[in-house]
């Protein structure tokens, strides 16, 4: 209790508003969202929408969930026990290189993957149309899984290298075979963290639309774009994204169960670092090419392919405004969450409940799916409008200019209500590791305030804030569907430009701009996965 | 009933010094065979090996008639039916305490047989509890009853007191013995207290460098050390060089008889501080004094500047700076070839 007591002598309760500010960007949209839907009776749409299509939207969207889970699952959790317990062939590069593939936006891969495998395809020529189409809920379910595995792969692999040597080698004594103990000890150990991965996985699933868009699997986010796109209405779209945001929080209430339980059931006693199995000769080229085989499938393959096609475009798009857009968006949101993430973390450093509750409101973003929290803006935006709009008029008898809706502002409010929880997070971890005691030692030494903030806390946390800035550019840097719903007439980003020359079967113009994303998307991302590796590799210090 | 014998056993870390280099020891079934030693004595790598979970470059560990490691021979630890008790319990953290203590049986019964093994170490109330819901003393004993359950001919105990509370300990291990005595197992525990060691033991062998220097019961290796060295892994001891001449060794002291070794040898006489008591004189001046309890530890230093440990009773008034003369009594001394 006395450390606590410590920790908020220290405290800012100033932050404290920035959690509340956070908490708002996040909680806004579904907020509004929950107003609008609630209120006001069914419309004719939504009561046709309920008996014809609703129904196949939720088994779709189940079957491309549960798809994408399972193959993540294997794949994630098979990566994460090699690296984590095996020593072969590049093994220490593949470990961060493995992370790689979330650069590439999930739409992209399956323009590659359609393209290769429809009729008249080369895998369709090749195999003598052996080989399956990639489409509907299979084709994106497995999409998802070659680009998302990596999320299942990092909270494995870090599972698997914490668990103490110690409780396998004790099954071993207890009779167990090796595989055995892996069964019944690494495996089971290592679940929730496999779990959350899992859940991440599948909100991510559920919050995509170029992919299933592309590949005809009419998911919940498909009927969501329509409603807006289609019918128009603010209010169908609300609804909808309303049933789309309860399945999203259900899957995140799994996800942050797990990882309760994740943290009590790693807290056993001390760690022996097991020391890695060595795979050598024939076994560690099978580990290798195990390894290789997914960066093949989600990454490498569909650039390939898409290089292919670009280069062979009939006509070539210019795409510099459309980067430039995506760069700006991205670079700003990104600048902003880190530093709201920030905050958050030190207002959460005060243990305040207000602070608290609101960090974890503020959380509560990370499940609301893209073109949800852009419908929920544009109500926000739409009612804030609906406000002043008689007020103008009274003051200049003009209709009240729309400047609100459809700027870059309400894009970036967007983005940042999804994924500003996915800068407190790591912030949140980052700021972990400026223990009370190393305040204590600082301040006793003389540090205090600026001094104490320039030479003790930013050295430790600079790495980890700009891992999350630079995981938030990557994320709006791939954003496909909010971008669609707010974006500002004439204002393309490289997603929306890939989208529509895809969706035109035009995959030839789509290529260029699918390659910017993921190229440009790749650099910070290898930057956040080598960030995300280096505690696995400090401890190989300790065997 | 079977011995469990290491012969020669020798093992060498890529980039470090022997952790075994040669060592030896028999375990009988139901005795407890203490192993001390120092911190990077070997002595936990010899616990490894014996469970199967390091090999051998060289020597051999036999189970009566079976080999269970030798070179180009390595038995896999689940087929030794060893008991291991973990420094740190290594309790899996996903299973409650009954299904630990029946994760190593088999059979419909499993969890009636685990339950009764938890009553048996007053653990029946625990047996739904995680082991995070439990307190070290209790984690202790799931990790000893799990390792009992499966009923193995060798129970191997790594440090298995180190993690409790000093004041739940001696409870803790008499507990334990009586448990080992009551499987009638062949029990190895490894240990870097000496106190620990020279209680639990039937059996005390020394570890030092990677080999076993001395084996026997805890009164003979703790009056009859085979070297200073040996003296000093059981607690403080002054050592005292000196030659055997005409069967006796000359002393401060006093002339000590030494029949059994060759004159002319150069000898250590090892004096534990119990056998230097406080005197009336001036010979040494004390250099701090301790209180400790049932005595007052003393260390002196003689007028050539050696340093000596000695002990007085409870009430002395010795204090650092005082001089005091030193009594010896020769039951608490020995003699071995200097090495």
């Amino acid at each position: 209790m006395s450390s606590g007591r410590s920790v908020k002598a220290t405290a800012r309760p100033a932050l404290t508003p920035f959690a509340v500010l956070a908490a708002l960007v996040c909680a806004a949209p579904i907020l509004a969202i929950a107003w609008i839907a609630l209120s006001g009776g069914a419309s004719d749409y939504l009561v046709h929408l309920a008996e014809t299509r609703l129904p196949v939207y939720l088994l779709t969207s189940a079957q491309v969930g549960l798809i994408a889970a399972a193959g993540a699952g294997a794949i994630g959790t098979g990566l994460g026990w090699l690296i984590a317990r095996c020593q072969f062939p590049g093994r220490n590069i593949l470990s961060w290189v493995l992370v790689l593939p979330l650069a590439m936006p999930a739409y992209v891969a399956a323009y590659a993957w359609l393209d290769l495998s429809q009729a008249g395809g080369p895998l369709d020529v090749a195999t003598a149309g052996l080989f399956p189409t990639i489409r509907g809920a299979w084709g994106a379910g497995l999409m998802f899984a070659l680009v998302l595995y990596p999320y299942v792969y990092l909270l494995a692999r870090d599972a698997f290298a914490a668990q103490s040597a110690d409780a396998v080698q004790a099954a071993r004594t207890l009779g167990a075979s090796p595989f055995e103990a892996f069964r019944r000890v690494a495996l089971p150990m290592a679940r929730p963290a496999i779990a959350a991965g899992l859940a991440l996985v599948i909100m991510e699933s559920l919050a995509d639309y170029g992919t299933v868009s592309h590949l005809g699997a009419p998911t919940l986010s498909i009927g969501l774009i329509r409603a807006w796109s289609g019918a128009g209405s603010l209010l169908d779209a609300a609804r909808l994204s309303l049933v789309l945001v309860l399945v999203a929080l259900f899957v995140f209430s799994l996800e942050r169960a797990q990882r309760q339980r994740a943290r009590t059931s790693a807290a056993s006693g001390r760690h022996r670092p097991a020391s890695r199995l060595q795979l050598t000769g024939r076994t560690g080229i099978g580990a290798l090419s195990l390894c290789l085989l997914p960066l093949l499938l989600g990454l490498i393959i569909p650039l390939a392919r898409l290089g292919w096609r670009a280069l062979h475009a009939a006509y070539t798009p210019d795409v510099l405004e459309a980067a430039a857009n995506s760069l700006f968006l991205a670079g700003t949101s990104a600048l902003i969450a880190a530093g709201l993430g920030l905050l958050t973390a030190y207002a959460l450093r005060t243990r305040g409940r207000i602070a608290t509750g609101a960090a974890r409101l503020a959380g509560l973003g990370y499940a609301v799916p893209g073109a949800v929290a852009a419908v929920g803006v544009l109500a926000i935006l739409s009612g804030i409008q609906g406000w002043l709009d008689p007020l103008w008029r009274g003051m200049t008898g003009e209709v009240f200019p729309i400047l609100l809706t459809g700027g870059a502002g309400a894009l970036i409010f967007a983005y940042l209500s999804r994924f500003a929880a996915a800068a407190i997070g790591p912030a949140e971890t980052a700021l972990g590791r400026v223990t009370p005691t190393l305040d204590g030692a600082a301040r006793t030494l003389g540090a205090t305030g600026w001094t104490l903030l320039r030479r003790v806390h930013w050295p430790l946390i600079a790495s980890g804030v700009a891992a999350a800035g630079l995981l938030v550019f990557v994320e709006v840097l791939k954003e496909l569907p909010a971008t669609m719903i707010l974006r500002p007439f004439n204002f393309d980003t490289l997603a929306v430009t890939a989208h529509n020359f895809a969706s035109d079967e035009r995959l030839g113009e789509a290529a260029l701009p699918s390659l910017a994303i993921t190229l440009i998307a790749l650099l910070p991302m290898a930057v956040v996965a080598r960030y995300l590796s280096r505690d696995a590799k400090s401890g190989e210090l300790d065997d | 009933m079977t011995d469990l014998t290491v012969r020669r056993a020798c093992r060498t870390f890529a980039g470090e010094h022997a952790a075994l280099n040669g060592a030896d020891l028999d375990l009988r079934p139901g005795q407890v065979t203490a192993l001390l030693g120092p911190s990077g004595s070997g002595k936990s790598t010899l616990l490894r090996a014996i469970a199967g979970l390091e090999q051998l470059d060289s020597g051999d560990i036999r189970f009566g008639d079976t080999v269970w490691s030798e070179p180009g021979t390595h038995l896999p630890p689940e087929q030794r039916k060893v008991g291991l008790v973990f420094q740190d319990y290594a309790l899996f953290p996903h299973m409650n305490a009954l299904d630990n203590v029946a994760f190593g049986l088999t059979g419909s019964d499993r969890k009636a047989r685990a339950m009764v093994q938890l009553g048996a170490a007053e653990l029946g109330d625990k047996a739904r509890k995680f082991p995070h819901e439990l307190s070290g003393g209790e984690q202790q004993r799931v990790a000893l009853a799990r390792a009992l359950a499966p009923k193995p001919q060798v129970m191997l105990l790594d440090e298995p007191f180190s993690g409790l509370d000093r004041r739940l300990r001696s409870a803790v291990r008499a507990r334990t013995v009586a448990a080992l005595k009551r499987a009638g197992a062949a029990a190895l525990i490894v240990t870097h207290d000496s106190e620990e060691a020279l209680d639990v033991a039937d059996t005390l062998a020394l570890m030092l460098d990677g080999v076993i220097v001395q084996t026997g019961t805890p009164e003979d290796v703790w009056f009859k050390p085979v070297s200073a060295a040996a003296a000093r892994l059981l607690g403080d001891a002054n050592i005292l060089p000196g030659q055997v001449e005409a069967g006796r060794v000359e002393t401060p002291f006093g002339t000590l008889p030494c029949a059994a070794i060759e004159p002319g040898t150069p000898v250590d006489v090892i004096i534990r501080p119990a056998g230097l008591t406080a005197v009336d004189g001036d010979t040494f001046e004390v250099v701090e004094s301790r209180y400790a309890g049932a005595e007052r530890q003393l260390s002196l230093k003689a007028a050539d500047g050696s340093l000596w440990y000695a002990n007085a009773p409870a009430a002395s008034a010795l204090r650092a700076g005082d001089r005091t003369g030193l009594q010896l009594d020769a039951a608490f001394t020995h003699i071995t070839p200097a090495g």
